[in-house]
């Protein structure tokens, strides 16, 4: 095994993950929460991006969309990513070279850069966006790369179960299962 | 009986299909709860509150409703996969029902309490049940998948 599969091996081993990792309740919990922050504050994130793109909440300027959710859209991505880490931590021997998991980390990362780079002229910048006449193109592009990097997200995590063992997590049919239906 | 084999479901069949269509109900998911969790966040007093919850209700309606619509699709269709697999289980079962209670809610009991803008205890009670069955059917959906 690699140096990096060592490692992963290493974390996952130690007594917080293993934890996680046998409890027959803690891990379908700990996933249930990252699903339900995903719905409750990813419609957030999604929503303000639709609203930048004035495609939805019309009536809502751009400023109050972004500053009066911008709390809950750190408590959302602190308890999303808190969740993610213990699920990821749980199973790291198994996840570090499954490509999904990779891909959804580097997006994950240029999550952090879209913040960082749109800071200034968009985020930060409200005020003047509700102020032009028409959508500047900046922050339009600010929106899409949003949708696209969260909505990528999303599809890697769910991916990531189905790499190498597309077998073992199909569903098997019922018919072939359950003898006696009444 | 029915005559139908879920072994000649597509979503049994190929590699992409079925978490293709599991990304749609999540995405689609998002949209709905999302939209429905903004007008939940203004009754509580917690969020939004520069907007009146009918405001918010109507700019976030179409939304929410298309939400609804793709998520039950595509659970449908993650449903035909293997349904008595499904129809079997408790937590779909519960699933079911409080997804079918919270639909029913959200047009009915939710949706007059945002139109009238109420707020005090009665409006947070309101989106407390809210989002309380939202995750709810969120859980019984992922507690299906290790039962």
């Amino acid at each position: 095994m690699s140096i990096f599969g060592d490692i992963a091996q290493a974390i996952q081993d130690t007594a917080f993950f293993t934890a996680i990792r046998e409890s027959g309740l803690a891990y379908p919990v700990i996933m249930s929460t990252h699903l339900s922050s995903i719905g409750v504050f990813g419609g957030m994130i999604l929503m303000t991006d639709l609203r930048i793109l004035g495609l939805a909440m019309k009536d809502v300027t751009v400023t109050d969309m972004v500053r009066q959710l911008r709390p809950w859209k750190y408590l959302g991505f602190i308890v999303m990513v808190s969740m993610g880490i213990m699920l990821g931590g749980a199973k790291l021997a198994q996840y570090y070279d499954n490509p999904y998991f990779q891909l959804k980390m580097t997006l994950l990362f240029l999550v952090f850069v879209h913040a960082m780079a749109f800071r200034r002229s968009v985020y930060r910048n409200t005020e003047a966006l509700d102020r032009a006449p028409e959508m500047p193109r900046v922050a339009k592009t600010a929106a899409i790369l949003s949708l696209c990097l969260w909505l990528g997200i999303l599809s890697c995590g769910r991916w990531i179960a189905y790499f190498e063992r597309s077998e073992e997590h199909r569903p098997v049919p019922a018919s072939a299962t359950v003898p006696n239906i009444p | 009986m029915l005559a139908y084999d879920p072994a000649t479901n597509p979503l049994n069949n190929n590699e992409w299909s079925f978490p293709l269509a599991e990304c749609f109900h999540i995405a689609s998911f998002a949209f709905s709860v999302g939209t429905i969790a903004l007008v939940d966040l203004r009754l509580l007093g917690l969020g939004m509150r520069h907007q009146k919850a009918s405001q918010i209700l109507k700019n976030t309606m179409l939304w929410t409703l298309g939400g609804l619509i793709v998520v039950i699709t595509s659970g449908l269709i993650i449903f035909s996969s293997d349904p008595l697999r499904y129809f079997y289980n408790d937590a779909f079962r519960f699933k079911i029902i409080t997804l079918f209670l919270a639909i029913v809610y959200n047009y009915t009991i939710h949706r007059s309490v945002a139109l009238k803008d109420a707020s005090g205890a009665g409006a947070a009670a309101t989106a407390v049940v809210s989002l309380a069955m939202w995750v709810s059917i969120t859980f019984a959906g992922l507690f299906y998948a290790f039962t």
